[in-house]
């Protein structure tokens, strides 16, 4: 269950890359050659597979994921974490998109959050769609994709914090919970 | 707080006719009589209750369907609507009782006051979280407001139901949480 087990990224396939590849692409994406990969860099450097620019909120977050000094974007060392979490995704994503289309529709969706350990109802899933998909096509492009799994993600986190004896339950005062809310979504 | 039925009965509720907000309603309805985002959104336009504000955002036509969406369709019906509409009256006065330069936006401290009046009692942490996730540049713009509103009263509704011993406390069972919250 998706609570209990973080699910985790698809099978490590990808030996680790070597350093001056990624180098190159260091340095590719970092145009102004400041060693540091701004948000609005990364975001030029990735592509959603929709001719439309990468969900800047999830370039957001990835980068605050990554950058450890609060720099507001990620150096050499910190970009290798980027790159590994970016083609992980991008492995997810291909092993879902069973028709190959490019997006992931409601039932690729299913698999795919089902496969992640969550148990979701059907309607769930339209919720999600209508929530994430900023193509509005009723599909999930790669990134909105990344996106609604960072945000169910988060309240995992948020709702193991407060299950402490981890048996999938939690008792929380009304302030706490819309503390919890306010905070993630 | 129990909301009434969410769909009208066959031939409609009598009155309906003539309720101004019909017309507006089912210029933009089809055949089910059920409205989507987009639709509620020319809908709230059309029949000019974002007043001589923005008109709202799609992902706030949203929120304000899912708020009363109990059957998960995506879509509202009439009765719905007007709830929603009496709703968006009391969230227009009270924003327009605290914007009073009438700049379209109030700041976080009006905020602050706003959602006090309201009867919500919250601690300064919760109006923390708050704050920062609508506050952009220290002031909140109408659409932001209601979409605050919407949640807080989505959020209430989906707590008190399992405050089953009204004790200010609720249990949340793990997927139950992921999709209440989410929906909101």
């Amino acid at each position: 269950m998706a609570y209990h087990s973080p699910y985790r990224a698809a099978p490590h396939v990808n030996a680790p890359p070597d350093q001056s590849f990624l180098w190159n692409i260091f340095q590719r994406v970092d145009k102004d050659r400041s060693g540091v990969i701004s948000d609005s860099e990364l975001q030029q450097a990735l592509s959603n597979g929709t001719w439309t620019p990468f969900n800047p909120v999830t370039v957001r977050s990835i980068i605050a994921m990554f950058d450890r000094e609060n720099k507001g974007g990620v150096n050499f060392n910190e970009f290798a974490g980027v790159w590994k979490y970016i083609t992980d995704w991008q492995n997810i994503f291909r092993n879902y998109d069973r028709d190959n289309s490019g997006f992931i529709d409601r039932n690729e969706l299913k698999l795919a959050l089902t496969g992640f350990g969550y148990r979701l109802s059907d309607q769930f899933y339209g919720t999600l769609i209508e929530k994430f998909d900023r193509q509005r096509k009723g599909q999930v492009a790669f990134d909105d994709f990344i996106q609604c799994c960072i945000v169910l993600q988060r309240l995992t986190d948020v709702f193991r914090r407060y299950d402490t004896d981890q048996d999938g339950w939690i008792q929380v005062s009304y302030e706490q919970y819309l503390s919890m809310v306010f905070n993630v979504v | 707080m129990a909301y009434p039925g969410y769909g009208a009965p066959p031939g409609g509720v009598p009155g309906m006719q003539q309720d101004p907000l019909y017309g507006y309603f089912s210029a933009v309805a089809g055949q089910d009589g059920q409205i989507s985002a987009d639709e509620l959104q020319r809908c709230l336009t059309q029949s000019g209750m974002s007043g001589s504000y923005q008109p709202f955002s799609l992902d706030t036509c949203r929120l304000m369907i899912n708020m009363l969406d109990r059957d998960m369709s995506g879509t509202m019906g009439f009765n719905e609507f007007k709830d929603l509409c009496q709703a968006l009256n009391g969230w227009k006065q009270t924003f327009g009782s605290f914007d009073r330069d009438r700049s379209g936006a109030v700041e976080g401290h009006e905020l602050q006051q706003a959602i006090g009046s309201m009867g919500y009692n919250l601690s300064p942490q919760a109006m923390n979280c708050i704050m920062k996730r609508y506050s952009n540049h220290g002031r909140i713009p109408f659409d932001d407001f209601v979409s605050c509103c919407v949640r807080l009263r989505a959020l209430t509704d989906q707590f008190r139901r399992r405050d089953t011993t009204h004790t200010g406390n609720a249990s949340f069972q793990y997927d139950d949480f992921i999709q209440v919250t989410m929906s909101v």
